[in-house]
């Protein structure tokens, strides 16, 4: 156990020191992770992404411009929710209509861990 | 033509002798007598060989092309070649559903076989309840999807089958993925026969445990399959999008991963009865609402269902019956008395073992009702919305993270009561230098650091624990090969997705691009003529910085039957990362869409998953 921990600190260190800087963030990289969370409306079960349809395309231009004309992440999906409706984000947003969406696992897992906790204290 | 005949006629007798069956199986169980009748052998027997010559007769008309069945024409063509006319038997709903029929038969045929010690009665109401789900699907064959209807006038060519579907991994994910759906009915109908009979014990865990393992493993190497599937062939270089369709075949598999942790606790210390069985039920259930979701189309969109309403109203009401059938046995029969004199300690194996199954149940709900929501949300209100990885992220990562931790401790406690042998600050060293490398190695590249490296640390920290004791001889091997497997799994997607690179252009035959440390030219095009489809293959050279050259050749394919155009991956895959190229069609025909990315550690994915299984394959085949 103490070499593995000693070893695992000299991996550790090794590392540290050969880190090299990562790549910078840049435009392609958020067209990329923007039009992965959007749906292509008119695919089966495709990322904009992923698709090469002619909606897809234009819409990764879409996002091409609003990131040049300074828009943040979250404008650019509320903008797009406007055009075609909350279907093309992948990421339902937390409000009203999909509260039970968000709580009921968080809820069962309270339960449970109730459950358990009597099996295993009150006996 | 006549061997449509045949398929179906062994189909309809094979239905009589299902209902024979349910008579015969509760006649024998009246009548008490030690062994179970010969007669019962031999119509499990004929049963299993009615279903294969029926399949077999299917697979001959997908062979010879016999275009006046409609399966066939639906779904097949002359210039297919041979092992896609045979694989494509069961790419179709009618298809795959006598390939559910077949795997049912034949395992309620091998579970009698080889389950001579079990008691008598019990083993006779395991016939019974089979032969409930397979009555419903001979049923649902023959009213709704028969595979053997006539066409007239008989086509001269069938209609194909999807481009996508011709490939070889595909061809037999969905049998082994059946193998373990399939697997869950026989856990069902045991343990259902089994709370009848007042006979869940340690005895039954020990013998049910093997069957569970078997479709474990199955199912397992099935979900891999399909996405080793998705990731050449769709060609986005993903493997796991949660969509509905994946979604339902994780589904069953969490459920059966914490009956496989349960099953023991029944098997060592004869607790955890009821819940043994409201799990196998619920694996069961959800094989089977999953397959037919999928077949029904209800998943892709809620308006296709009413395409075939009598499939649907089928489906939902054997599905209604079933259910009902299980809870209502369940609350008859369930042990009133149970066990609860026996105490639970806080630190002992069984509690680790409630905890794994706590957070299995937490995971299902999420993948449950991420899965399920918006169907319920259009048909109440309308309205639709996606749910994609977001949301699977956000309510999973966090909780994986903490589970990875429990998967430290839980295997090395002991069983009842074991001793609080004080704090190991060794230990939490190592886990706060797991968590600072994770942190370093994670900061520049998430967004969501705080979950993210805590689940890489995690991850690193069960990675060092589990290599550390599959040296020891103290702990069962195929348990530590399953965790070391997770989380070798948890951390390959981890580093994966974050350290993938990519680059997406339009490019014309001579053009050179240069991508980080890397020149990527497009150096030629060939095109050629192949069985049933026109291959266009490009060739592009990767130069990095060392001068090294790596060819790879994307491909199109363009089917002409039916007319489809595939886009072919090459992936070069070595040992730390894939180089993963694809290229598309534009207008013109001169320039193509090229997408170069480079993916590290995916065949550590692939070997993790596998991993994980093989400690199942290894419990099997280990005697106790």
């Amino acid at each position: 156990m103490i070499k593995l921990t000693k070893l695992f600190l000299l991996i550790l260190i090794l590392v540290l020191s050969f880190q090299k800087s990562l790549q910078a963030n840049n435009n392609s990289l958020l067209i990329n992770k923007i039009s992965k969370n959007l749906r292509c409306l008119i695919c089966q079960g495709q990322s904009v992404y992923d698709s090469q349809s002619d909606f897809a395309l234009s819409i990764k231009i879409l996002i091409k411009n609003k990131i040049e004309e300074g828009k943040s992440e979250k404008q650019i999906y509320d903008y797009l929710k406007n055009q075609y409706g909350e279907w093309i984000v992948y990421d339902p947003e937390f409000n009203k209509k999909n509260l039970v969406l968000w709580i009921f696992p968080l809820i069962l897992f309270t339960f449970g861990g109730l459950l358990i906790f009597r099996k295993v204290f009150i006996n | 033509m006549i061997s449509s005949h045949i398929g179906y006629y062994s189909l309809v007798l094979g239905f009589i002798l299902s209902i024979s069956l349910l008579i015969y199986s509760l006649f024998c169980f009246r009548k008490n007598n030690k062994q179970i009748n010969q007669n019962v052998f031999s119509i499990l027997f004929l049963q299993l060989f009615t279903v294969v010559i029926s399949f077999i007769s299917l697979v001959y008309s997908f062979v010879i092309s016999d275009f006046s069945n409609e399966t066939v024409y639906n779904n097949s063509h002359t210039t297919k070649p041979i092992f896609y006319k045979i694989t494509g038997t069961w790419g179709n709903h009618e298809g795959s559903l006598l390939l559910w029929l077949l795997v049912l038969t034949l395992f309620i045929f091998l579970f009698i076989v080889f389950s001579k010690k079990q008691p008598t009665k019990y083993r006779l109401l395991s016939i019974f309840f089979q032969q409930i789900i397979i009555c419903g699907f001979f049923l649902f064959l023959l009213l709704t999807s028969n595979p053997f209807n006539f066409l007239f006038p008989i086509p001269n060519e069938g209609l194909g089958l999807n481009p996508i579907l011709q490939d070889p991994a595909l061809a037999i994910h969905p049998p082994i993925l059946y193998l373990g759906y399939v697997g869950s009915s026989i856990i069902f109908s045991a343990s259902l026969a089994s709370l009848v009979e007042n006979n869940i014990n340690s005895e039954w865990a020990a013998h049910i445990k093997k069957w569970i393992l078997i479709s474990w493993v199955f199912l397992t190497i099935g979900i891999l399959l399909g996405s080793v599937w998705a990731y050449y062939e769709l060609g986005w270089g993903g493997f796991w999008f949660w969509d509905p369709v994946e979604n339902v075949s994780l589904m069953p598999w969490l459920c059966l991963t914490a009956l496989i942790h349960t099953i023991i606790v029944l098997e060592k210390r004869n607790l955890l009865k009821s819940w043994t069985v409201v799990l196998s039920i619920a694996t069961f259930t959800l094989s089977m609402s999953g397959t037919f979701l999928v077949r029904s189309g209800i998943l892709n969109s809620v308006h296709t269902f009413a395409n075939d309403p009598k499939r649907g109203v089928f489906i939902l009401f054997f599905l209604f019956v079933l259910i009902l059938l299980s809870l209502i046995l369940f609350f008859i029969y369930q042990d009133k008395d149970n066990n609860s004199q026996k105490e639970f300690f806080l630190i002992s194996k069984e509690t680790s073992i409630l905890i794994n199954n706590w957070f299995m149940m937490y995971f299902l709900s999420v993948v449950l009702i991420g899965t399920i929501y918006p169907i319920f949300l259009e048909v109440l209100i309308n309205e639709k919305i996606s749910i994609g990885p977001p949301f699977f992220n956000k309510l999973l990562i966090p909780f994986v993270a903490i589970f990875l931790i429990f998967m430290t401790i839980g295997p090395k406690l002991n069983w009842i009561k074991d001793n609080y042998r004080g704090i190991k600050y060794l230990r939490i060293i190592l886990f706060l230098i797991c968590l600072i490398l994770s942190f370093y190695l994670i900061k520049k590249t998430s967004s969501e650091i705080l979950f993210t490296s805590l689940l890489g640390g995690a991850a690193i920290y069960l990675l060092l624990i589990s290599i550390e004791d599959l040296f020891k001889k103290k702990y069962n091997i195929s348990q530590v090969i399953s965790h070391f497997g997770f989380s070798l799994f948890i951390l390959s997607i981890l580093i994966n997705s974050l350290f993938s690179n990519e680059f997406s252009a339009n490019m014309k035959v001579g053009q050179e691009i240069s991508f980080k440390k890397e020149q990527i030219k497009f150096s030629k095009i060939k095109i050629f003529e192949k069985e049933n489809y026109k291959s266009v293959v490009a060739n592009f050279e990767i130069i990095d910085e060392k001068e090294n050259v790596i060819s790879l050749y994307p491909e199109i394919r363009i089917y002409n039957q039916p007319n489809i155009l595939t886009s072919e991956a090459d992936i070069i895959s070595s040992v730390f990362s894939d180089k993963f190229m694809v290229m598309n069609l534009l207008k013109g025909e001169e320039i193509f869409n090229v997408r170069y990315q480079t993916k590290p550690f995916m065949i550590w994915i692939w070997l993790s998953a596998f991993l994980i299984s093989f400690g199942g394959i290894l419990s099997l085949f280990r005697r106790n």
